[in-house]
């Protein structure tokens, strides 16, 4: 297809250009213009990092074609902050602590520039429905529809300019006070470069060949043809490995790419680097793949099974990690409670869906050194990973990590950076890889599934006297972090009580799934979803309230721990006591009560959603509470 | 329409930093020209706002404003170990440390002052990019100060390293000691239930935490509302699934996310029990926000319509689901009474 002459107005800026048909509004801004505000997120329309102006409009350029920009004006995040002045709400945002990450933050500056323009008076409800095609993973919305308010009133002159102002700490004491974020400027006004935002000269783009199997032996991998293709400046394997072959956080059973077998679906294979993106993709099929497809284990009952198939030689039952913990006689503590109480829960794989996709860019620097530049949680490890990998000493490895577009988690395993150390090695020239959302999803760890089996014994009273919790997860294909989730899983799982009898088992198997990893909260979060719910159950049956349960178990000053720790002070009494309280809480035994207490529809709730009710602008009303 | 309301709660507690393992982390700190304050150390900031906690330690360590601190981060080449961004750690270790080694290059920094002015060392102060004497009329900027102990052949700098107390876990038993900091939280929440379509709407959240000490409350508060709402979605709607190994919710169309559309009002209360080992007193709270979240749901949905969600996520089919076989059972209940 033949090339399209753009001419455009960008930011005020008359712009003549010529853009690949195949490109999209959102590829010609960011690799034409080096506008790199707006972020790639989804690129699907789903997320809103890429939102823009085109012709006044809200628009999410990644769904426009770079064809529809002709004779358009367009106004990015760059165009709001005119000179080095922020705009009002962009200062809100830097005010009110509205960004974390900060990779939604530009579309979602745009979004809400867009609400405030519709509808300068927009109550809370409406600049809540206004920013609902726009996804952020880090905040929990509140504060930027705080910000949102903020500039609204600062427009309308119903609060001072004043408003948003750092406020001062005469006595040079600043821990304890709302200082406004130093990095948000950079977040609210677009400037900040993540990975997929930075650009070297020479650079090469990387593109990753995956599995398509759940489980299958590699008969051969031929990559001549692809090596064959003008354009493409290397394809490497599990070939071009020089040292030790192996990443994980806690055991290192995962290969830089698959080397044998692949053991899931989208698992790496092979990558290759062109200075063309689109000839580095249309060399991936090239590269042939001869697979013998191996039985695949897709739950844990599978994995458990006798003759079950073994996916690591080093683990023939499928164990990834068993974690015991033993206090007292389960048995006896089990015999001597009034009330036993057992009930199975299940917990479900979770994405980290963090908006930045995974990206990176490396080099090997004029000293030999080689370099990679990526979001990792973990550039300390990942350099001690590396150095085996490649076999250098460990000062030839250097790892810097770029601003971080949300992890939770799911940037601690080194599930590229080898590819791209590797590849910079070969073409000695500067990589980068930039993962497609759905390349992120398919490949990258998730939460662990879980089957959780707790049996809770207690006196009339209300004191637990024994528990039992056995929770068996799907850690999927590879370790990454499963060891450390099935520790912390056990140790904290029976939550701050004080428990004489206690048995915990938990345990991670290896399947054919996508591997599950580190995700915020680390087990704790499943576990514990057993242990509280159970108690709410006890609490039921035993006629307790719930917090009053919770305060004749809660560990004390100088309590024991379930792994015998002595610990000093326990402020578990002081945060029962500030929820309650702080929730004007109605004590009562959990009986299904709702429909008769009288602490409900008070302070501290948001309108229930009813989807289009409420554009009405703030004079109109305070919102209308729906609880009854 | 039947909406049924409910209100339910749990509580949690969480370690702060690496499990049953020794953790730790060190900083370089140096008082720079114009009274500046540079910090390197090996890991910061994945979106928590870190970096600006380390400044606001280090400006009230040193003497001066948060605005006069550069951290030099992340670079294995370049900054000393800091070990990882996770695991609920960063306020703790690296907090600490930056305090340390700012502690001592301003000592560093007192000591030249304190010769100059001929003044026991204990007497300087600083604070807001000042330094002086207590109960003399010594004073000058820091910058000034700078100037004056680099005129004498001093630079002013320091350092910090911070390590855990900690031990793995014993095999057998699990004894063990995994964490020297414990953090312990509370949750309340108030929904609403749709009873002919099983949808649950999360109307409000009361989070009590304890976080040692807040540097940052708003900080603190972003993390317990993100936290929050993370959480709620994996309580009700967030759910990756597979077929045969193969996804089938590739992308945000199919692997639905809270928006802002379904996020409750959350009330952040702040408990400050500070740890007693570490020099600053602060703990975290990045993980533990999220863990009393779901159990609090739950028990809400079950306050307000009484049926009992074991399984994630509580989509609106199960909960459907479920209000119909407790219907059901009740109708049975009813008919085997009247017989």
């Amino acid at each position: 297809m033949s090339e399209l002459r753009i001419e455009a107005t960008i930011n005020g800026r008359k712009v003549k250009r010529t853009a690949q048909p195949h490109q999209r509004l959102l590829d010609f801004l960011r690799d034409d213009l080096h506008l790199t505000g707006a972020k790639e997120g989804c690129g699907a329309g789903e997320c809103g990092t890429c939102s823009v102006f085109v012709d006044g409009v809200l628009k999410k350029s990644c769904l426009v074609p770079v064809g529809k920009a002709q004779g358009t004006n367009i106004e990015t995040v760059e165009s709001l902050a005119m000179g080095n002045d922020l705009s009002v709400l962009q200062q809100a945002f830097h005010k009110a602590g509205a960004s974390q990450c900060g990779y939604c933050i530009p579309g979602m500056v745009m979004a809400a520039t867009a609400a405030m323009r519709a509808n300068p008076f927009a109550g809370r409800e409406e600049i809540k429905e206004r920013l609902g095609g726009n996804i952020c993973r880090c905040t929990g919305y509140q504060k930027i529809i705080d910000a949102v308010e903020l500039a609204r009133d600062v427009q309308n002159g119903r609060l001072p300019i004043s408003a948003l102002a750092e406020l001062d700490q005469e006595d040079g004491k600043f821990i304890g006070a709302n200082i406004r974020r130093l990095d948000a400027p950079s977040k609210v006004s677009g400037a900040l470069k993540y990975a997929a935002d930075m650009t070297m000269p020479n650079m090469l783009h990387l593109q990753v060949l995956r599995s398509p199997h759940p489980h299958a032996r590699i008969v051969s991998i031929d990559t001549s043809q692809a090596e064959a293709m003008d354009g493409v400046e290397g394809v490497i394997t599990c070939a071009d490995v020089p040292g030790e072959d192996g990443f994980g956080v806690f055991v290192h059973d995962q290969p830089i790419m698959a080397r044998d077998k692949v053991r899931y679906v989208g698992e790496a294979v092979a990558a290759v680097a062109s200075e063309d993106p689109v000839i580095a993709r249309r060399a991936l099929e090239k590269i042939k793949v001869v697979y013998e497809p191996l039985p695949a284990l897709f739950d844990i009952d599978a994995a458990m099974a006798k003759d079950a198939p073994v996916l690591h030689d080093y683990a023939p039952d499928n164990v990834t990690k068993h974690i015991p913990i033993r206090v007292g006689d389960i048995e006896q503590g089990f015999a001597e409670s009034d009330l036993v109480i057992e009930e199975t829960y299940s917990t479900q794989a979770i994405e980290h869906a963090y908006l930045e996709p995974e990206a990176g860019l490396a080099y090997v620097d004029p000293d030999g050194v080689v370099t990679v530049i990526s979001p990792s949680q973990n550039i300390t490890h990942h350099r001690h990973m590396l150095s085996k990998i490649i076999a250098q000493p460990i000062n030839k490895v250097r790892f810097i990590m770029s601003p971080v577009g949300g992890g939770f988690g799911g940037k601690e395993d080194m599930i590229y950076q080898g590819m791209l150390a590797l590849m910079a090695m070969k073409t000695r020239r500067p990589v980068r890889l930039v993962f497609t959302r759905e390349e992120s999803i398919a490949s990258t760890a998730k939460r662990h599934p879980s089957r959780t089996v707790l049996k809770m014994g207690l006196m009339s009273d209300g004191r637990i006297r024994a528990l039992q919790l056995n929770m068996i997860c799907d850690g999927g294909a590879y370790g990454l972090s499963s060891e450390g989730v099935m520790r912390k899983a056990a140790i904290l799982g029976a939550g701050p009580y004080n428990i004489p009898h206690l048995r915990v088992d938990t345990l991670a198997l290896y399947t054919n799934n996508t591997p599950s990893g580190a995700f915020r909260s680390f087990g704790a979060l499943q576990t514990q979803f057993a242990t509280e719910t159970t108690l709410d159950m006890a609490a039921e049956r035993l006629g307790l309230d719930p917090f009053e349960i919770r305060r004749v178990n809660a560990m004390r000053n100088g309590a024991t721990t379930h792994t015998k720790q002595k610990l000093k002070s326990v402020s578990l009494l002081r945060v029962l006591e500030a929820a309650a309280k702080g929730s004007n809480w109605e004590a009562g035994i959990p009986t299904s009560r709702g429909d008769t207490r009288t602490d409900m529809g008070g302070e501290g709730l948001r309108p229930a959603c009813t989807l289009g009710a409420r554009f009405e602008t703030i004079e109109a009303t305070e919102p209308q509470s729906e609880v009854a | 329409m039947a909406r049924k309301h409910g209100r339910g709660m749990a509580a949690c507690w969480y370690g702060i930093a690496r499990t049953a393992t020794v953790d730790r982390a060190s900083a370089f700190a140096e008082i720079d020209d114009g009274g500046t304050v540079k910090v390197l150390t090996g890991v910061t900031e994945i979106g928590e706002g870190i970096l600006t906690v380390l400044a606001q330690i280090a400006a009230e360590e040193v003497g001066v404003r948060p605005q006069d601190v550069t951290i030099g981060d992340n670079d294995t080449a370049r900054s000393p170990e800091a070990a990882h961004a996770g695991a609920t750690r960063q306020t703790y270790m690296i907090g600490n440390v930056v305090a340390m080694a700012c502690s001592e290059a301003r000592q560093r920094l007192a000591e030249v002052i304190a010769k100059q002015w001929d003044v026991d060392v204990d007497l300087i102060e600083t604070a807001n990019g000042e330094i002086w004497a207590r109960g003399t009329n010594h004073r000058m900027t820091m910058s000034d100060a700078v100037h004056c102990a680099k005129s004498k052949g001093v630079v002013p700098v320091g350092s910090g390293s911070f390590g855990t107390d900690t031990t793995g876990l014993d095999p057998v038993d699990g004894s063990g000691r995994p964490w020297q900091a414990y953090v312990y939280g509370c949750q309340v929440a108030e929904v609403e239930v749709d009873t002919i379509t099983g949808e649950v709407q999360v109307l409000g959240m009361w989070a009590a935490h304890d976080v040692g000490r807040a540097v940052n409350p708003r900080g603190v508060e972003g993390q317990i509302e993100g936290g929050i709402v993370q959480a709620l979605g994996q309580g009700l709607m967030e759910d990756y699934q597979l077929q045969n190994g193969h996804t089938t919710t590739p992308g945000f169309a199919k692997y639905i996310l809270p928006t802002s559309l379904d996020v409750p009002r959350i009330t952040s209360i702040i408990v400050e029990d500070p740890d007693p080992i570490g020099r600053l007193g602060v703990k975290g709270i990045g993980e533990p926000a999220m863990v009393p979240t779901i159990p609090a749901i739950m028990n809400a949905i079950y306050d307000a319509v009484g049926v009992r969600i074991t399984s994630l996520p509580a989509s609106p089919e199960k909960v459907l689901e479920a209000i119909k076989r407790k219907e059901a059972e009740t109708r049975q209940h009813a008919m085997q009474a009247a017989e």
